[in-house]
């Protein structure tokens, strides 16, 4: 059984008297723990996804079923408690002038949930961060630590899905290599889905079970794990992008 | 033929908390080459670049026992041979489009402004030079690139936006700071053709600036490796994946490679004798 099911999607935004369609009829399902990834270049629409997911872009056509249900609009609480989203910049998506702590806990007061102390430790115990960094802000901490409270404040709620838009780009590479890992111990421990999108395909093929490449807002094509590694692709456009991460390849 | 020497560099920044070194004691020398500056962030590399031009502001500090480019010591230079140095002879591609570019000017005005200023070139000869320079860069509408307004361009353009603007003036050294870290691996391979093009065509000097190892590998000539302002290893590209410091081995283990084992990727040791 899928638990995000995506039906013809299409994200239309109007500009300028000007209609840009973002994504076009894109069709795609995860099944519940499973870890899919979408990859593209930049304005392939794949951010786009996410976004309609969570009601941050309008659903122009088709439908978003999570667990067999269509998304509703507005999203509304029981949405938000089932999924998450991680953002690509640490830097932007926090806010400056709230501590670490008054950032974790504002899920729970919207919620209605109690017990914010010992939530709110758990989740840096979680993350990996000390619980002397409850009351910083966000500018007292390295770009791998906000992407640690960013992902913290993703799981507040205890969410089944977690919807990642390039969570490790704006990342230094050993600090990258930090949070993929942090990302895939807790997919295993709480059980989480993940739904990605990253430009690197190294590192999509490190965090996900199957691939969807995208290019101007159109499904290309889509690919398991092995059929990645293996170079078995059959669109030149998604053999063109492995072409090109060919230096990330094992033993190059 | 040397165009750039650097000896012993420090850049020092004088906080409430103490003094920071940026840098401590780098040297390298460059001709018409393409040399690669690599670390993680923090580790001093844009620093590095931006002494060379001198763009650091008190509270920051630089000395070097040595800073020469084509016969004209750096160091001793004054604010107006600088002025005259930068842009012309030696150009800086900075870091982030989003925050180099004017936000409230269109990008053809500012693709003009120097010429119109430096070069007292008129409007139509100023145009015609600004589209040539996108047109260089791959930019493939270029008179809506010129009306547009920088939020108006993705990063790739952007960061196009930024290169065309540094080769107007045909300079003898470039510096680009990461200056495809923000794109995508298509777009990113056409920025490093049109780099090398230019490398190739004009024999300018070339300091790449980056945090990807393997890019910098496949891209530049010699490699400089940096950690905490000091160099820890300088090798020839080709010799990268059979780097002998610890540090650069760690910095190549830790990405993840299309087909690798699924495993938790090994982190940074940071506790050896070099970390200090």
């Amino acid at each position: 059984m899928a638990l995000i099911e995506i039906e013809n999607l299409s994200v239309t935004f109007h500009t300028k008297g000007r209609d840009v369609r973002a994504v076009q009829g894109v069709s795609l399902s995860v099944g519940a723990q499973e870890s899919y990834g979408l990859v593209g270049e930049s304005g392939s629409g794949k951010s786009t996804i996410l976004r309609a997911i969570c009601g941050l872009a309008p659903i122009s056509g088709g439908v978003i079923r999570i667990g067999e249900e269509p998304v509703p609009t507005p999203r509304g609480r029981a949405f938000s408690r089932r999924v998450q989203m991680v953002f690509q910049d640490p830097y932007a998506s926090l806010h400056p002038r709230h501590t670490i702590d008054r950032t974790l806990s504002e899920p729970l007061a919207i919620h209605g949930i109690g017990d914010t102390d010992a939530r709110v430790m758990k989740a840096l115990k979680d993350v990996g961060l000390p619980a002397s960094f409850r009351f910083r802000f966000p500018h007292q901490l390295s770009g791998g630590q906000r992407q640690r409270v960013a992902i913290a404040r993703a799981l507040m709620l205890e969410p089944a899905i977690l919807l990642l838009d390039e969570p490790t780009s704006a990342l230094d590479a050993s600090v990258q290599a930090e949070t993929l890992n942090l990302l895939n111990r807790l997919r295993v421990e709480q059980g989480l889905t993940f739904l990605m999108v990253s430009h690197d395909l190294a590192v999509i093929d490190h965090m996900c079970d199957r691939i969807l490449v995208m290019q101007n807002g159109q499904a290309v094509e889509e690919l398991a794990r092995d059929d990645l590694a293996g170079a078995r692709m059959k669109t030149a456009y998604a053999k063109g992008l492995f072409a090109a991460s060919a230096d990330r390849m094992l033993g190059a | 033929m040397t165009l750039l020497s650097v000896r012993d560099l420090k850049v020092t920044f004088d906080t409430e908390a103490g003094v920071v070194e940026a840098v401590r004691g780098v040297s390298f020398s460059l001709g018409r080459e393409r040399l690669g500056i690599v670390g993680e962030s923090g580790s001093g590399k844009t620093m590095t670049g931006r002494s060379v031009l001198r763009l650091i502001r008190p509270p920051g500090r630089i000395e070097a026992a040595e800073m020469r480019f084509d016969g004209i010591d750096l160091m001793a230079a004054s604010e107006a041979q600088m002025r005259a140095l930068r842009g012309p002879r030696i150009a800086m591609v900075m870091q982030d489009p989003k925050y180099s570019l004017n936000p409230v000017m269109r990008v053809g005005a500012q693709l003009t402004e120097g010429l119109r200023q430096r070069d007292r070139l008129g409007h139509a000869d100023a145009y015609a030079a600004a589209v040539n320079a996108l047109e260089a860069v791959q930019i493939r509408d270029p008179d809506r690139v010129m009306e547009a307004y920088p939020h108006e361009l993705s990063g790739g353009m952007g960061q196009r936006v930024m290169i065309a603007m540094m080769l107007i003036p045909n300079p003898d050294l470039l510096i680009a700071d990461e200056p495809t870290s923000a794109l995508d691996v298509t777009v990113q391979a056409e920025v490093l053709a049109i780099l090398d093009g230019l490398v190739r065509d004009r024999g300018m000097g070339l300091i790449f600036i980056s945090h990807d190892l393997r890019l910098v590998a496949r891209f530049c000539d010699r490699v400089l490796v940096m950690y905490k302002g000091k160099i820890v290893e300088e090798l020839a590209a080709k010799d990268l994946l059979n780097a002998k410091h610890a540090y650069t081995q760690g910095l190549l283990n830790c990405l993840p490679r299309i087909g690798g084992p699924r495993g938790p990727l090994p982190g940074l040791d940071r506790t050896a004798d070099w970390a200090n």
